[in-house]
């Protein structure tokens, strides 16, 4: 069992704190991202959980046993770098066999158990080769080979694809998530890519300047994000956020863009926000383009757009705010032509004033 | 056509200027090689009529020149060990540390390359006196008799090896420090940190990971501390005074001072002898020259 | 103990050797220097079993000794000779011949090295070769060529002897600095100086030089620093003689500390090129922010 708890955390660099009351659990075998933009302090977070920086208060605990106080390498945490670290002077064999070699275990069984991690990870024929002729992604199997030699109850990762080109992410994405199936460790891992969040984790952190901003399931962080920094932080592209008044005590409740234009908001109970300003939220997915004879919410006008084949990402303006609106596979129209848009009810995120989502009624998980 | 001509006529100053210097800088030199191997050398420049290797042999055979180099070897050499251990030791942890004492240590480091020797002899010359009275009295309570003096003659720290090693060492230490710390500033701590991770304990992440990935930084300091000391003339003309100690560079220059008997020749190839090791050393350090001449000024 | 603990433990250890060196051989002695500067010490004579404190008698007496101005005026101008002007001159215009595309560059360049590459008792020991011995000397003979008068070089001009030798010694060190300093400025500035029609002198008045202006300044302090210490080279060469001409203040420290004997009055000299040598560093590490 290797679950891990992070107890009101907090870590100050000399007066500057930096993780300010952090609280999340990791269950065991469970793929856990740590995700938000540089400077959050997410790395730091990873760090003190190998133990390689000290928590300033708070508890970090391993299986519920406190940690805080015990060094690294007692902790049976594997580390993978963000440079992956591989040490320049031995071979990829030596590399990946390094901590079984420091315990003194016999030559022979090294060989062996490095020879299952190589045929794991396809690094066979490179076991005789160096870092330095070693190409991005060989280098970072090593570095994984490294960690996992050790049967380790947690692996820790530091930004490991962030060195790698697209086309290779893609590809290594799919092969930790086969690892983590096969192997069954519990992982921490870090990115500032929410991408790469949303597609293999199985619980996300995410963090903004030290704080937790939203802790869940990817889907959940997806449907209902409890702030516009989650909100617009997590799906891509992402979600259109417009600034106005909620009229709440009408018969129909609805939403005033401060540009004028007006949607209203039925099956809501929002009398308590009336007259409040606040942000409307609606994904790009959400949006429709409609022909003039059906019913449409709002016109705009056609600004940029992107056409990706599979599917056109078209900047509707209408006033001063921009709504970008997402369709299926490819359509005709241009900048400067007028568009009709209709939007998903269900798809509507209300945001107050001091951005916190307190509508949740209609955004129900299936 | 101007431009052209102009281009050449720089090109020719060029030229001109460089083989002017190199006649310059190796004309003295032509002295010295000819007449180690002139069977009838003298002080001035003259061409040999015969070649031999005489004087050459006659340095290991006669006359205290191989006692000189041996001694110049044996101290040098433990001086330029002691200053890579320590050096290497104190260079990594000014490099890792951020303690309140990093930048003073630093700034003192800096000082103390500014000092010129010769102002501080006076001075080391009482200190090394005190300590060697104190090392005579425990010597002397400890070894026999008859062995005391050449106890004396290694443990001694004003004639004796130990005190030149130390000497020696602390001459060449700041620079070495200097080097191996701007090293360990370009290395990441991301392999120390895995090694830490793997489960090395100290010693191990020393032996395995640190001495390795630092024996670029480790051979640079090894190599400007041994060309500084080996030519060091001062600190052994201080603090060596009988004759089996003395070093290459005093046991030359009292043999020259030695008017009615010099021999040139002799006197030359040993010169020679001493040259060598400097110049190659020289030769391997040279990527390292701007770093020993500005002392790594980008900190 | 956490890591960060132990680590800062260990780097603490780690230090001590270096500490304890640098404490007992150089920072203990430079502040006795100061304390023995006001004794009377001395290595024999009544002094030396009994040293007294003299307050201040041996700055008084250095003031009104004419060798200890001597001194300084020689060391003056050894410096600015060899060192400002000499070296830096030939090694300027050494980087700037061998920064062109250039014929047989490691050959000069291991030439210009190699008088800065040999121990300094034997660069002394081949120049007196070329400088003693009246009309039999390298030197001698060479002008001779040319219808001069063959000469004692050394007691003929012996300062100016000196500068030369030092000049040649340290061509070397100036010409690495500088090339280095060259290669920082992109040649990109003086193709646009080119198009905008500058000669070659212009170029080099107005553009070269001033963008090199903090490496002249860095290779100044330094090699001013350095210079005041040498001692090995003039030692062999003249001994700071005939007559104290050559009497660099390292030499007139050490005549008068192991020849007179005069330990505490050796040490107020040294005491006074320890605050000059303070001062340059002071003004090295503040002017070129040294980063630490």
């Amino acid at each position: 069992m290797a679950t891990i708890s992070i107890e009101n955390v907090r870590k100050n660099f000399g007066a500057v704190e930096v993780i300010k009351g952090v609280s999340f659990e990791v269950a065991d075998g469970q793929f856990a991202v740590l995700v938000g933009p540089s400077g959050c302090g997410k790395s730091t977070l990873l760090r003190m959980i190998a133990g390689l920086e000290s928590v300033t208060q708070g508890d970090i605990k391993l299986d519920g046993k406190r940690i805080n106080d015990v060094p690294p390498d007692q902790r049976g945490i594997a580390m993978v770098f963000q440079s992956y670290a591989l040490y320049p002077h031995m071979t990829v064999a030596e590399n990946i066999g390094f901590s079984l070699d420091l315990k003194k275990v016999p030559k022979a069984t090294i060989r062996k158990e490095v020879a299952q991690v190589a045929e794991l990870l396809q690094l066979s024929e490179l076991l005789d080769r160096r870092p330095a002729a070693l190409s991005g992604g060989q280098r970072q199997r090593v570095a994984i080979g490294r960690a996992i030699i050790k049967r380790p109850r947690v692996i820790l990762f530091d930004e490991p694809l962030s060195n790698l080109d697209a086309s290779l992410r893609v590809q290594m994405r799919a092969e930790l998530q086969r690892l983590h199936q096969e192997l069954r460790p519990t992982i921490v891992y870090v990115t500032h890519d929410q991408v790469e969040a949303m597609t293999m984790a199985d619980t996300i952190v995410v963090l903004n300047q030290g704080n937790v901003a939203q802790w869940a399931h990817p889907i959940e962080l997806y449907r209902r994000p409890r702030s516009t920094f989650v909100a617009t932080f997590i799906g891509s592209p992402r979600m259109n956020l417009v600034k106005g008044i909620i009229a709440g005590k009408e018969s129909m409740p609805s939403f005033t863009a401060a540009d004028g234009w007006t949607v209203p908001l039925a099956g809501r109970d929002l009398a308590a926000m009336h007259s409040q300003s606040g942000w409307l939220g609606i994904r790009p997915e959400c949006i429709r383009l409609v022909d003039a004879n059906t019913d449409a919410d709002l016109s705009g006008e056609v600004v940029i757009v992107e056409r990706l084949g599979a599917e056109t990402y078209v900047n509707v303006a209408k006033g001063r705010d921009t709504l970008l609106v997402r369709v299926q596979g490819d359509i005709a129209v241009r900048p400067g032509d007028t568009v009709q848009l209709a939007f998903d009810r269900a798809g509507f995120h209300l945001f107050n004033q001091a951005e916190v989502n307190f509508d949740h009624s209609s955004n129900d998980l299936e | 056509m101007i431009g052209v001509r102009r281009f050449t006529q720089a090109e020719v100053s060029a030229y001109g200027f460089l083989s002017a210097t190199l006649v310059f800088c190796l004309l003295p030199f032509l002295w010295v090689a000819l007449a180690s191997i002139d069977p009838n050398a003298s002080q001035f420049l003259s061409f040999p009529k015969g070649i031999t290797a005489d004087h050459f042999i006659k340095i290991f055979t006669a006359n205290n020149g191989g006692r000189w180099f041996f001694n110049s070897l044996i101290t040098v050499g433990a001086a330029t060990a002691v200053v890579v251990v320590v050096g290497g030791m104190g260079g990594y942890a000014l490099s890792r540390t951020n303690a309140w004492w990093k930048r003073p240590f630093l700034y003192a480091i800096i000082l103390v390359r500014i000092l010129p020797p010769t102002a501080l002899i006076v001075p080391l010359y009482k200190v090394m006196l005190i300590a060697n009275g104190l090392m005579g009295a425990l010597v002397r309570s400890v070894v026999p008799p008859d062995s005391t003096r050449s106890a004396m003659q290694i443990v001694g720290f004003v004639d004796g090896y130990l005190g030149l090693i130390l000497v020696l060492s602390a001459m060449q230490l700041p620079l070495a420090l200097w080097i191996i710390k701007t090293y360990f500033d370009l290395t990441p701590k991301d392999y120390e940190e895995a090694a830490l991770m793997d489960g090395a304990n100290s010693f191990q992440r020393i032996r395995r990971i640190l001495v390795p990935l630092a024996l670029p930084g480790l051979g640079a300091a090894g190599l400007l501390t041994f060309i500084g000391a080996w030519g060091d003339f001062l600190m052994p003309l201080t603090f060596i005074s009988s004759a089996e100690l003395q070093l290459l560079p005093i046991g030359l220059f009292r043999a020259f001072q030695r008017a009615n008997t010099i021999d040139y020749g002799y006197l030359s190839a040993l010169a020679v002898l001493y040259m060598l090791p400097a110049v190659v050393a020289f030769g391997f350090a040279r990527r390292f020259l701007i770093q020993s001449f500005t002392g790594g000024i980008k900190g | 103990m956490t890591y960060e603990t132990r680590m800062a433990w260990q780097n603490r250890m780690l230090l001590v050797p270096a500490f304890v060196l640098l404490a007992c051989f150089i920072l203990i002695p430079a502040g006795a220097a100061i304390f023995i500067s006001f004794t009377n010490d001395a290595l024999n004579g009544f002094a030396a079993a009994h040293p007294q404190f003299v307050g201040l008698k041996n700055y008084v007496r250095l003031f009104s000794d004419q060798g200890f101005w001597n001194s300084l005026l020689v060391t003056l101008v050894f410096v600015f000779g060899s060192s400002v002007v000499g070296q830096f001159v030939l090694g300027l215009a050494a980087a700037l011949a061998l920064s062109r595309p250039i014929a047989l560059k490691p050959v000069f360049n291991a030439a210009i090295l190699l008088p800065n590459a040999v121990p300094e008792v034997v660069a002394g020991f081949i120049w007196i070769s070329m400088l003693a011995g009246g009309k039999y000397s390298t030197l001698s003979r060479i002008v001779g060529l040319f219808g001069f008068a063959p000469q004692n070089w050394l007691d003929f001009a012996p300062l100016l002897m000196i500068i030369v030798v030092n000049t040649w010694r340290g061509i070397a060190f100036a010409m690495i600095l500088m090339t280095s300093g060259l290669s920082a400025v992109p040649a990109e500035v003086y193709e646009a100086a080119r198009m905008d029609g500058a000669t070659a002198r212009q170029i080099f008045w107005r553009i070269t030089l001033p963008l090199l202006r903090p490496t002249i300044f860095l290779y100044m302090l330094v090699s001013t620093a350095g210079t005041i210490a040498i001692f090995g080279l003039i030692y062999t060469l003249t001994r700071g003689g005939p007559g104290g001409a050559t009497e660099i203040i390292g030499i007139y420290i050490y005549n008068q500390s192991f020849s007179a004997y005069q330990l505490g009055y050796g040490s107020a000299v040294a005491v006074i090129v320890l605050g000059a040598s303070i001062a340059i560093g002071a003004i090295y590490v503040r002017v070129l922010k040294v980063q630490v």
